[in-house]
C-alpha cells in the first residue's frame, strides 16, 4: 500500500528525503550489506531486503518490523558499499520514520532511544538514570537482571548515583534540541 | 610538549574512569597536554540513529567550541569521535543540514565555521607522538605477553584513518612495548555496546564471538580501544556469558593505555586498574612486579 505523506509521493522517495535516505535509488541489490552485516542473523528483512521492500512500497511491512531496531551502527555495511549508499544512515533513516510515527515493534530499543534523549537534554548522560528510566518504561523484570552489574560499577565508583553536575552548555542543549523539534515539526526540516 | 583541546565524553566520568586515569597518566610521560574542552557537552552520538539532525546540531555545537581553541580536537570514545567527525563531514558536504544545524545553533549564538581538526588517540599516539618515541619510554618491557589488540567498529569507520577491515596501530603499540602482538580476525567486530540494554541477548553473543575468538588465537589478554562502551562491555559482561568449555570466560580486558602505562613503570593504581571487574592482575603482575 502507497500513502502519501509530507508531500512525498511515494514510500521510496520518503526514504530519500529524509538524511541518509538520499542515495536509495542507486542501490544495485548486490547484498554486500547484508553479507557484511554483524548482526544479520536476527534481521527478519536483511538491510538489501529493507531496500528492496523499500522501493517495491512496502511500507507497513518496513515500518513495522523490528529488523531495523537490530542495527548496531558498526558501519561495515557502509564502508563496503559498492555504490556509496551509506546503508547505516539508511537504516537509521528508516528507525527515524517508525519513531515519528509512533510504530511500536517487538524491540524495546525506540524506548531506549527515548529515554536517551531525555538524558541527552542534561547536557551531559546520567548512565544510571538512562537505564532506569528505559527499564521502568520498558521491562522491569528484563531490568532486574542489570542489577548484579550495576552494583559491581558502583562499587567501584563507575556508576555515580547522582546525576553529573549542570554544565554552562546544557540549557544551550535543551534550547538547540527544541529548535530542532521545532523544525522538523513544522516540516521544513525533514 | 604537545597540546591538544581535549573532549572526554559522558561516559570518560563514570564508567571511563580507569580509562580517563591511564589516559591522564600516559599523556604526561609521552609529553602530551591535554586541556579540556570548556563546557563541553554530550556530543549526540546516541541520538543518531533516530534523529540524524539532532545528532550532528550537538555535536557541532563541540565541534564549534573546540575550532575557537585553534587546537586539534582529541577525542578517546570511539562513538564520540565518530560522530564528531560525522558531524564535520556532513556539514561541509551536505549544504541541507548544514543549514538547518545553523539555524539552530544560532538560537543559542553559536557559529561553526568548519575548520576543527578531530583527531583520535591512536592517530596521535602513531603519527604525532610516534613508535619510537613510545618504545624509548619503556621500562618494564612486556615480553611474553600476547596481546589481542581489540579496535571496535567507530575507531576506523567509517572515517579513522587506521584500515576499517584489519586496523594494525594498537598492535604495532604493543609490539614496541615488548609484547607479542596476536591476530584475530573479529579484532574490529562491533561489540554491540550501544544496544546492550535494549539487546541483552543479542549483545551477549556479539560479546562470546569476540571472546572466543580471542582464546581461539591464544591471546592472554585484550587491550580494548579507548572506548568507554567497548571497554565496558567486555569487561564487566563476560562473567555473565559461557565460553565454548562451559565455563566463565576470564579474559583479562585492558585498556591500551593502561597496558603503556604498565610497561612505563606506572602504578597500577595511577593506571585505575584496580577498578577493572576482569581479572587483569593475573596476567600483568610479573610486569607490575618491578615498581609495585
Ligand atoms: S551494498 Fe550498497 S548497493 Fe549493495 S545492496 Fe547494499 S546498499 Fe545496495
Ligand atoms: S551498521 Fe547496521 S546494518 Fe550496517 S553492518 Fe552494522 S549492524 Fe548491519
Amino acid at each position: 500500500m502507497e500513502t502519501t505523506i509530507r508531500g512525498a509521493k511515494t514510500f521510496v522517495d520518503e526514504v530519500a528525503a529524509e538524511p541518509g535516505g538520499e542515495k536509495i535509488n542507486e542501490c544495485i541489490q548486490c547484498g554486500v550489506c547484508s553479507g557484511s552485516c554483524t548482526t544479520v542473523e536476527w534481521w527478519e528483512h536483511p538491510p538489501r531486503k529493507i531496500i528492496a521492500m523499500i522501493r517495491a512500497g512496502k511500507r507497513e511491512q518496513v515500518l513495522s518490523s523490528t529488523s531495523a531496531f537490530n542495527c548496531v551502527t558498526c558501519y561495515l555495511c557502509t564502508v563496503r558499499c559498492p555504490r556509496g549508499i551509506k546503508p547505516a544512515q539508511l537504516i537509521h533513516a528508516v528507525e527515524a520514520i517508525a519513531e515519528r510515527e509512533g510504530y511500536k515493534p517487538k524491540t524495546p530499543t525506540i524506548k531506549l532511544f527515548r529515554s536517551l534523549r531525555n538524558a541527552m537534554r542534561q547536557g551531559r548522560v546520567w548512565e544510571l538514570g538512562m537505564a532506569l528510566r528505559f527499564y521502568l518504561t520498558s521491562n522491569i523484570l528484563y531490568g532486574l537482571k542489570d542489577v548484579p552489574l550495576a552494583l559491581s560499577l558502583m562499587r567501584r565508583g563507575l556508576m555515580p548515583i547522582f546525576p553529573p553536575k549542570k554544565v554552562k552548555g546544557s540549557r544551550e542543549v535543551a534550547a538547540i534540541m527544541d529548535k530542532v523539534e521545532a523544525m522538523q515539526k513544522a516540516g521544513g526540516a525533514q | 610538549m604537545k597540546y591538544y583541546t581535549y573532549y572526554p565524553g559522558c561516559a570518560m566520568e563514570t564508567t571511563g574512569k580507569p580509562i580517563q586515569a591511564s589516559i591522564d597518566a600516559v599523556s604526561k610521560v609521552l609529553n602530551i597536554e591535554l586541556k579540556e574542552l570548556p563546557d563541553w557537552t554530550c556530543c549526540g552520538c546516541p541520538g543518531e540513529s533516530i534523529n540524524e539532525l539532532m545528532s550532528v546540531a550537538l555535536a557541532t555545537r563541540n565541534l564549534a567550541l573546540a575550532e575557537k581553541t585553534g587546537l586539534d580536537m582529541l577525542v578517546p570514545c570511539s562513538c564520540c569521535y565518530r560522530n564528531l567527525v560525522n558531524a564535520h563531514v556532513i556539514f561541509t558536504e551536505d549544504r541541507r543540514i548544514r543549514d538547518q544545524v545553523k539555524e539552530a545553533l544560532a538560537v543559542v549564538n553559536i557559529e561553526y565555521k568548519g575548520t576543527a581538526r578531530v583527531r583520535n588517540l591512536m592517530d596521535v599516539f602513531i603519527n604525532d607522538i610516534g613508535l619510537d618515541v613510545i618504545a624509548s619510554k619503556v621500562q618494564n618491557k612486556l615480553s611474553g605477553l600476547k596481546v589481542a589488540s581489540y579496535y571496535g567498529c567507530h575507531q576506523s569507520r567509517p572515517y579513522g584513518p587506521d584500515d576499517f577491515e584489519f586496523p594494525e596501530w594498537q598492535d604495532q603499540i604493543a609490539e614496541s612495548l615488548g609484547a607479542t602482538p596476536v591476530f584475530f580476525p573479529l579484532k574490529a567486530q562491533c561489540c554491540g555496546g550501544a544496544q546492550l540494554f535494549s539487546q541483552r541477548d543479542m549483545v551477549h553473543k556479539l560479546l562470546y564471538k569476540i571472546l572466543d575468538d580471542v582464546e581461539r588465537h591464544g591471546g592472554q589478554c585484550l587491550a580494548t580501544t579507548l572506548c568507554p562502551l567497548c571497554f565496558t562491555n567486555l569487561d564487566a559482561n563476560q562473567g555473565r556469558i559461557k565460553s565454548r568449555a562451559g565455563t566463565r570466560f576470564e579474559m583479562p580486558i585492558i585498556a591500551v593505555t593502561q597496558l603503556m602505562g604498565v610497561a612505563f613503570g606506572l602504578k597500577p593504581a595511577e593506571l585505575g586498574l584496580k577498578k577493572n571487574i576482569s581479572p587483569v592482575t593475573k596476567v600483568l603482575d610479573p610486569y607490575l612486579k618491578v615498581r609495585a
